[in-house]
């Protein structure tokens, strides 16, 4: 195997190839390396940072959200209140109107009833007076007499009681 | 048609002959590819530096970055996170030297200097004094400790001893051979496929031509892994002095 055999070469090999990789390593080290791992590491910084100022963007995003969420629920609390207090409103409204117009109208109804009352009573008395002179001209014209105050109130009394009997049991039928 | 033997490939001549105070430093066709190597490595990481680095990598910036942070990622998980800035240079030097030693030798024509036991052991032994200096600079004399492993009972101990010694002696020699082997055994197996394939007429020659070129496809995968694993082992061998048990 000429790798033991050749022992001429060894010398040269173990010389030129520690020597060259002396020379590799230290131009390498000196030339190549630090640039690449500075850029290594400046992209690592830099993806560190942007990854970590994204979280910060995310949490405030997240509290902000939060924020507008509570004033949110707040708002429509604020509406839902402004609602009932509208409608609370409304309703009382609607009930103080709605008294206001029954008592009106309770009002206008004795108005009327006592109008009517009056009314009636004028009529009756008119009637009173109208069914006295017709009975007592009548009943006169009959007896070809007059009569005394005494009978003439006597016979007013009974035809007017019995006219107004008469009208009663009509308006009742 | 006489077939050439399968290691004669191996066999190394001078080109540019030379010596340095009685040492014979030719410059042979291994050096000279190790050298094709290492300018090519070398130029790929120039060729990012020169181009300049950008935040965003264009492609061989993302290739250097790529071998950089694996081997990052290595160092870190062997060492330890605090020593990776101290020795990642070494290893990405070392690792992607072996890489450009081991697949520029399947460029045809070319060299493996890692099939060589010499080179190999070279650098397993460089690495072994490295670790034993690393070992005594951390701990002092309690280095000595990785001698006996933690939870023996103290009469084991006159037998833990040699028995350490040996594993911690046999750690270059296995680095230093598994490489040379790995890289020997597959040079070898293409030698003598494309023996056989010059060899043989046409109409049965395909075959293991053929093969040649699979054998090829799965030398440049044993390439890479070979250099993955020199380095894990410097890694691992770097981050027990470090640790110490």
């Amino acid at each position: 195997m000429p790798q033991f055999e050749q022992v001429s070469v060894f010398g040269s090999l173990i010389f030129w190839s520690l020597i060259s990789f002396g020379l590799l390593f230290v131009l390498l080290k000196k030339y190549a390396f630090p640039p690449i791992l500075e850029a290594l590491e400046a992209r690592q910084e830099k993806i560190r940072s942007e990854i970590e100022a994204s979280e910060t963007l995310k949490k405030e995003a997240q509290e902000i959200k939060l924020q507008l969420e509570k004033e949110f629920q707040g708002a429509h609390a604020k509406a839902e209140s402004i609602v009932q207090m509208a409608s609370n409103e409304a309703k009382k409204l609607q009930e103080k109107t709605l008294s206001e117009t029954q008592a009106k109208v309770r009002q206008m109804q004795a108005d009327v009833e006592r109008e009517i009352e009056t009314s009636r009573i004028k009529l009756l008395k008119e009637i009173r007076s109208y069914t006295a002179q017709l009975t007592i001209a009548s009943t006169e014209k009959f007896l070809k007499k007059s009569l005394d105050e005494k009978d003439k109130k006597r016979l007013a009394d009974e035809s007017i009681e019995e006219v107004i009997r008469e009208m009663e049991e009509r308006s009742r039928n | 048609m006489s077939m050439e033997s399968p290691l004669h490939h191996f066999e190394l001549h001078p080109i540019i002959p030379m010596s340095v105070m009685g040492l014979d430093i030719s410059i042979n066709k291994a050096v000279i590819a190790m050298w094709i190597g290492s300018a090519v490595i070398f130029g790929v990481f120039m060729l990012v530096v020169k181009g300049g680095v950008s935040l965003i990598p264009g492609k061989v910036q993302s290739l250097a970055e790529m071998i950089l942070e694996f081997i990052g990622g290595m160092v870190e998980e062997f060492i330890g996170e605090a020593d990776r800035a101290k020795f990642l240079p070494f290893i990405a030097s070392l690792f992607l030297f072996i890489l450009a030693c081991n697949l520029i030798g399947l460029i045809p024509g070319s060299y493996t200097i890692t099939s060589q036991l010499v080179v190999t052991g070279a650098f397993a032994v460089g690495i072994f004094i490295m670790t034993l200096v690393i070992g005594f600079g951390r701990h002092g004399m309690h280095f000595l400790s990785v001698l006996v492993p933690p939870g023996v009972p103290k009469v084991m101990i006159p037998l833990m001893i040699p028995i350490e010694i040996i594993s911690m002696l046999a750690r270059p020699i296995s680095l230093a051979v598994r490489l040379f082997a790995n890289m020997t055994a597959g040079h070898t197996v293409l030698a003598v496929l494309f023996g056989l394939a010059m060899s043989s007429p046409l109409w049965v020659g395909w075959l293991p031509f053929g093969f040649t070129v699979i054998i090829n496809g799965l030398e440049i995968a044993i390439a890479i892994i070979q250099a993955y694993i020199f380095t894990t082992l410097t890694c691992v061998y770097i981050g027990d002095v470090i640790k110490l048990h």
